[in-house]
């Protein structure tokens, strides 16, 4: 039995190695994710505090009178809205929902302008969350049929009968909200993978 | 009637008298109340505080109500008392995330109602933490110096170890006594190092935090911190520096006042006093200036000559270019001749190509004659004839035979003329026996002495034709470079009152050229006899006698080939060669007949 225990722990130990080793290269992933959609939030902050910089008095009380003033596209996406919820959710389910959040941004984003190359960016996130959820999964079948849910309206944004002013507004407040709900998706989905984040900071 | 309305009228005054009397509780609806801030301390909860407008006199109550974006349900606040007073307070089961809140407040009195202007909040973005807790700051040792490491805690209720909330941190530091504060960024570390705080004094340390999106926090009670007493490193070796070399100059002043004298005589040495050789200042002070100054007086200055040293031997007239006025090395004296000063160098008074040294090659060179005039003195050209006998006496070791030296002129001048002699001596004549190279370069074709040449009459006229100045007469042949220049036969034009003769050059230049080649090997002439006028007969050289004969004759009228007189001299055979191959001269009184047959006519002249 002595010899098989030793096989059996040189596997162990092989394999602790394989998947600290795959580990680190997920975190390194997972880090990156994390600064990448930190940044695009802050790049929409930006463009609404911009946005709003530039309206007229009146138009900005024209803007408050309105309520809601941001009926987001993403509203139809299913995504936890506090802390316990999100505690609750799977590292998986968040990537997943971090995915499709994502996406659905990737058409309208092109109304928001390209000085800032937010499609491409958003394009490259989308691409590695979907590596971060394969490393998620480890070959295990994707138990979440959440893709196969049909897209949400992709001209959303354009077809509200809104003021045009009103379209920016929204358009930019949402944009602003999703990336703010990703980054926490990711952040908490980061803490809970791995303890040599700052997390524990 | 009129009862009646007599009796309400006063009622009615009254009651509205006691109306208005009464204290003024005008109630009125409540003024609109108005929702001061939002904040959520760890985005789980948040809380709303309002102000309450006027109340209207009334007891007027608030009511907060909202409704989330999406939907037209209005909600109230769950919890008025949390928080405090007129606050609401939404716990963790009513607080979503990344939904809009549109909140109003509603003030409500018994005269009526008003509502506050709504106020749309999204919780995430109205995140303002708590304050960090457990700030604690020490004074830690270091190679440069203490200084101050403060740590602190996160706030309590923030969770950041899940990542739902990421704070970043920030304190300020200032002295107790001053007024600005220094802000440090701690990014989401919870330490911080602070360095190069002054010593001794106390400085008070504060500390806050910010999620990424959200509000500062408020700022930690102050801690306080007193700095220790110490020097910087730097400072102190600059102390010691300055002691040191404060040090060094102390002493170097101190020495330099101990050897003041020795220092002023070093950097000022004393100037020393005028001094005369032979002044006395004691027979000065003393008084007897006669004494003092024949004191001054040296012995033996001026410098008294011997006359016989300054008798010059010899000298080699050089016309024009090609020809240099040489002279013996001594000084001309006035009219002294001297057979003595014989101990001239070897070269002196040979013909050019005799001369030992360099003269072989000037001697390849042509000789021109160059129209000039010359002006010889009348001595010298008597002298010249007599020269042909002359003979250097004084010198018989003279180891050969081709040392010919013939007794000069100075004795033939008149007194200002050695003086100018003297001067042109420096000019560029050759006062010397050295200057060999100026011998013209005839050479002698078949003279058996190798060619001397008396050229001396010639360069020592020379000289003193420049004296004269004569218009032809160019400075420049005294002053020039010796070369080789021939001897040109001149011709006595006029006798000045001063006894100075006056030359002129041959005109038929080219016609003297074979002469002069002939002649050039002649410097000395031969004594065949005296005769018993005293009359010198030198013995003509045998090689050229045609060329003295039709020299001779080529003179106007003056042809007396074969005496010349010496004691004045006149037109006469032209000569150009000093020795002139006469077949025979006067010899006049004072001539003396040398042993080997020279005439020293040096002596005649005295």
């Amino acid at each position: 039995f002595f010899p098989r225990g030793l096989v059996l722990l040189s596997v162990v130990v092989a394999s602790v190695f394989v998947s600290q080793g795959s580990t680190s290269e997920n975190q390194r992933l997972f880090n990156n994710a994390v600064i990448r959609v930190q940044h695009l939030h802050q790049l929409a902050a930006k463009m609404i505090s911009d946005f709003e910089e530039s309206l007229l008095p009146e138009e900005r009380r024209q803007l408050s009178k309105i309520f809601p003033l941001s009926f987001c596209n993403s509203d139809s996406i299913e995504a936890p809205t506090g802390k316990d919820e999100t505690q609750k959710s799977s590292v998986l389910k968040l990537l997943h929902i971090s995915y499709r959040l994502i996406e659905s941004w990737e058409y309208p984003s092109r109304i928001l302008g390209n000085p800032n190359q937010i499609t491409e960016k958003l394009a490259d996130l989308k691409v590695g969350i979907s590596v971060l959820i394969k490393g998620c999964l480890d070959g295990q079948p994707n138990m979440d049929d959440n893709e196969s849910l049909p897209l949400p309206f992709e001209d959303f944004y354009q077809t509200l009968g809104d003021s045009s002013l009103r379209k920016s507004f929204r358009l930019l407040a949402c944009f602003k909200k999703d990336m703010h709900k990703v980054e926490t998706y990711l952040r908490v989905a980061n803490c809970r993978r791995s303890l040599d984040s700052n997390c524990t900071l | 009637m009129m009862w009646i309305d007599s009796g309400t009228m006063p009622l009615l005054t009254l009651s509205v008298f006691f109306l208005l009397l009464s204290p003024a509780t005008s109630t009125s609806a409540p003024g609109r109340p108005r929702v001061t801030s939002c904040r959520s301390p760890e985005k789980e909860t948040f809380t709303c505080w309002w102000e309450p407008g006027d109340d209207g006199g009334l007891p007027t109550t608030y009511a907060l109500y909202y409704c989330l974006e999406g939907s037209e349900t209005v909600y109230e606040c769950p919890d008025y008392k949390t928080a405090g007073k007129n606050s609401c307070f939404f716990s963790k089961n009513d607080t979503s995330l990344w939904i809009n809140y549109n909140i109003s407040v509603v003030a409500t009195n018994a005269e009526g109602k008003s509502v506050s202007e709504p106020v749309e909040v999204d919780v995430v973005y109205i995140v303002q933490p708590k304050t960090p807790e457990s700030v604690m700051v020490s004074v830690l040792e270091d190679d440069h110096g203490p200084y101050l490491r403060v740590s602190w805690d996160k706030p309590r209720s923030a969770d950041t170890r899940s990542g739902w909330i990421t704070l970043v941190y920030q304190l300020r530091v200032k002295q107790v006594k001053e007024e600005n504060w220094e802000e440090y960024d701690a990014g989401m570390q919870k330490y911080y190092n602070v360095f190069s705080l002054h010593s001794g004094k106390e400085y008070m340390v504060q500390v806050r935090c910010k999620p990424d999106h959200g509000f500062w926090s408020e700022w930690t009670t102050p801690a306080y911190i007193q700095m220790p007493d110490f020097i910087p490193r730097e400072r102190s070796m600059w102390i010691m520096v300055a002691v040191f070399s404060a040090f060094i100059l102390l002493i170097f002043a101190w020495t330099m006042n101990v050897k003041r004298s020795s220092v002023k005589h070093y950097l000022l040495p004393p100037i020393p006093g005028p001094k005369i050789r032979g002044f006395d200042q004691q027979l000065l002070k003393s008084g007897k200036s006669e004494e003092v100054f024949n004191a001054l007086v040296i012995q033996g200055f001026p410098p008294t000559t011997n006359y016989e040293d300054l008798l010059v031997e010899y000298l080699e007239v050089y016309d024009d270019v090609k020809q240099e006025l040489v002279l013996n090395g001594k000084n001309l004296p006035e009219g002294l001749l001297k057979s003595k000063t014989m101990s001239s160098d070897n070269d002196s008074g040979r013909g050019s190509c005799d001369s030992r040294t360099l003269l072989m090659e000037k001697c390849a060179e042509g000789v021109e004659e160059s129209g000039m005039e010359q002006e010889l003195s009348q001595f010298g050209e008597s002298s010249w004839a007599s020269s042909d006998s002359g003979e250097d006496r004084e010198n018989p070791a003279s180891p050969r035979q081709e040392d010919r030296k013939v007794q000069t002129w100075p004795p033939v001048f008149s007194s200002p003329q050695p003086h100018h002699f003297q001067q042109q001596q420096p000019g560029g004549t050759r006062a010397s026996y050295h200057s060999v190279p100026e011998i013209s370069c005839r050479s002698p074709p078949g003279h058996s002495s190798g060619g001397q040449q008396n050229r001396f009459s010639k360069p020592g006229f020379y000289q003193y034709t420049q004296m004269h100045s004569m218009d032809s007469i160019e400075h420049k042949h005294v002053a020039q470079v010796p070369q080789s220049q021939s001897a040109e036969y001149v011709e006595v034009q006029t006798v000045d009152p001063e006894n100075i003769l006056l030359l002129r050059p041959l005109a038929n230049a080219e016609g003297h050229d074979p002469e002069l080649s002939d002649f050039a090997g002649e410097d000395y002439s031969k004594v065949r006899d005296v005769t018993s006028d005293n009359i010198l007969l030198l013995q003509r050289d045998l090689s050229g006698p045609q060329y003295v004969r039709d020299y001779c004759q080529d003179q106007s009228g003056q042809v007396d080939p074969c005496f010349m007189q010496l004691q004045q001299v006149e037109q006469t055979c032209k000569p150009t060669n000093v020795h002139l191959h006469l077949p025979s001269l006067m010899l006049q009184d004072g001539m003396r007949l040398a042993g080997n047959g020279y005439v020293d006519s040096t002596i005649m002249m005295s």
